[in-house]
């Protein structure tokens, strides 16, 4: 059986991970041109790579189309219901960090956790006409966040796409849950993170399908060696 | 059995909810999706079956039955006090069982006496079931918003206080938190020089004229969201909540009153009991629990088959008095679940307050009790 490992197709989450399995003794070589979309790995005959886009490898491991993937805990855990039991994460792989977070206005001075946020949604509704709204892509992770978690059930997700830390300036929405890595867009847009509100830190994992087949393969076992022995 | 059948027993529960004096009605399948979302919350999302339209509008195959029937008594104007009956397929995303079900259930708009009402409501559920099950023997138990929200009021709790103690019934999780909280005053921190000179000088305005010239300078509509002075507002209240405490005694009293869980033959010695060892004013709620309590035994519900929880309740903001589930003695399944939801039909748009008090059967669940028992 082959096993494919599914890795960004471009930008810095492509060298990074390219750098690490290269460090784990697995160079990666494109089949064809350099712009191929498919992969080999040097010494793993029967290892293949497959280039994809970041959020497709969380959903390509989920369906079990791929083995292995490299993509950020973010969109594994975004993209898949139930996560745990359909995914492993093997290795987390020490580059692209980001924090899912909840930041609201600066200016709501009265707001610094979670708990007052309950407050104020819970009031949103008497005192707007309609529920507090909050701008994101993470409609999973905040509904776990703020439902479960916090118990928080009175809101309104609008979806956002792009440049969601603009959403409050702009009346798109009250708040946002959005990713952060150094935090400076968010003071750009004067938000602030909730003492609370951090729901995931987040980095490049390599991401395993839990697939009944894996069981005392030697290239899976070698493969997940291999990366954890050069973290 | 094809699981888009309609229940055999489908038939028992229409004969029987014509002789309850309620208006059969339907609703279509696709509705707008955007009532139950406003109602129910985003966690609902992942619960229906949602679609959109060609104008992007989102629609979803419906998921219960109370909110279609409310909408539609609110459009046709129709008068109260009015009862209405439904049975059809809903449709929802489960863990366990089908993803198409039957619900049957009545809803019962605008009567003003609530006890009377909640009363009819149960024991029509009750008697229902017993048509279907003729066999079983049943457990109902209620839990009563406005008792939890009484005692919260006769402990002194400033009102922010009990917004959010009463906001937390039923969800034990929260509420156990926010009890653990009220053990200790816990000051506000994190605020500017500036912000903490303001509020100790008490200049409200300054703080207003703050705020609105931060929203000047960093670009903030003033209209689209929380104004200056409803974050000036909620900032002077939460110093002030943030202050509260209570002493060990409520703190063990409330402790007590959520531990209740008694038949409803004992419930209103026990809820007399504890407002006098408490020494806590809850004449009014008593006379309402009571009221009920009577009310069931007229309207031919055992008292005995129905046991009070005192911390029983749903987290939604809709819901205001009475809840009740029904299983067979003994089960686990819920076979019928109902409350009173006195603010939903303001929520949805109606112009006057309805008081609304209602059931859903589960029919694929009593179709499973029936199976057992051959």
């Amino acid at each position: 059986m082959s096993i494919t490992i599914g890795l960004p197709s471009k930008g810095r989450m492509k060298d990074d991970a390219s750098a690490i399995f290269e460090r784990a003794g697995m160079k990666i070589v494109a089949v064809g041109n350099d712009r191929s979309y498919r992969g080999r790995v040097e010494g793993f005959d029967d290892v293949e790579i497959a280039f994809l886009s970041a959020s497709e490898i969380s959903r390509e491991i989920g369906n079990g189309t791929v083995d292995f993937g490299v993509t950020g805990e973010d969109l594994v855990r975004e993209g898949l219901a139930e996560a745990d039991k359909r995914v492993e994460i093997a290795a987390r792989l020490g580059f692209g960090h980001a924090d899912v977070i909840v930041a609201v206005p600066d200016i709501w001075l009265d707001v610094e956790t979670m708990a007052d946020l309950g407050d104020v949604a819970a009031e949103f509704r008497a005192r707007h006409g309609r529920r507090l709204a909050i701008a994101t892509k993470y409609w999973r992770l905040t509904q776990q966040h703020f439902s479960s978690q916090h118990g928080i059930q009175l809101y309104r997700i609008v979806e956002s796409l792009g440049a969601t830390e603009g959403a409050p300036a702009a009346g798109q929405a009250d708040i946002i849950v959005d990713i952060t890595t150094t935090g400076s867009t968010l003071k750009a847009n004067h938000l602030k993170v909730l003492s609370d509100g951090v729901i995931l830190r987040s980095e490049a994992c390599l991401v395993r399908a839990r697939k009944p087949e894996h069981e005392g393969n030697p290239t899976v076992a070698r493969i997940i060696k291999a990366v954890r022995s050069v973290l | 059995m094809p699981l888009t059948d309609m229940p055999d027993f489908a038939g028992i529960i229409l004969d029987d909810f014509a002789t309850r004096n309620a208006t059969r009605v339907d609703t279509p399948v696709i509705l707008a999706a955007e009532p139950f979302l406003d109602m129910a919350g985003e966690d609902l999302r992942r619960r229906i079956f949602l679609t959109e339209n060609e104008r992007g509008e989102s629609l979803c195959l419906r998921p219960e039955f109370t909110i279609p029937v409310c909408l539609r008594h609110i459009e046709t104007a129709t008068g109260t006090p009015k009862r209405y009956s439904y049975l059809g397929q809903v449709f929802r995303q489960r863990r366990e069982g089908a993803n198409e079900f039957y619900q049957a259930g009545i809803e019962d708009l605008g009567e003003r006496d609530a006890a009377s009402a909640d009363a009819r409501i149960v024991a029509d559920a009750l008697g229902c079931l017993q048509k279907v099950l003729p066999d079983k023997a049943f457990a109902v138990t209620i839990g009563d918003q406005a008792v939890f929200e009484a005692v919260v009021a006769a402990l002194g709790l400033p009102a922010g206080w009990q917004r959010r103690l009463v906001r937390a019934f039923g969800q034990t999780d929260l509420l156990e938190a926010m009890i653990a909280r009220l053990a200790k005053a816990q000051p506000v921190g994190g605020l500017s020089p500036e912000v903490e000179l303001l509020l100790d000088t008490g200049d409200e305005a300054g703080l207003v004229t703050h705020l609105t010239n931060e929203m000047d300078r960093t670009g903030y509509l003033t209209n689209a969201s929380r104004s200056p002075e409803e974050i000036v507002r909620r900032l002077k209240e939460k110093r002030l909540l943030a202050g509260v405490s209570l002493d060990a005694t409520k703190l063990d009293a409330l402790k007590e009153f959520l531990s209740i869980n008694v038949s409803l033959r004992y419930a209103p010695g026990v809820l007399a009991d504890f407002a006098k060892s408490a020494n806590l004013p809850l004449e009014k709620a008593i006379e309402g629990f009571d009221a009920r309590v009577a009310a069931l035994g007229k309207a031919g519900a055992s008292l005995a088959d129905i046991t009070w929880r005192a911390a029983f309740g749903r987290p939604l903001d809709y819901y205001t008095g009475l809840v009740f589930e029904i299983t067979v003695r003994g089960g686990h399944d819920v076979l019928v679940g109902g409350g009173r939801y006195d603010r939903m039909l303001t929520l949805l748009g109606a112009k006057d307050h309805i008081p609304a008090v209602g059931f859903s059967m589960w029919l694929d669940r009593i179709e499973r009790s029936l199976e057992v028992t051959r």
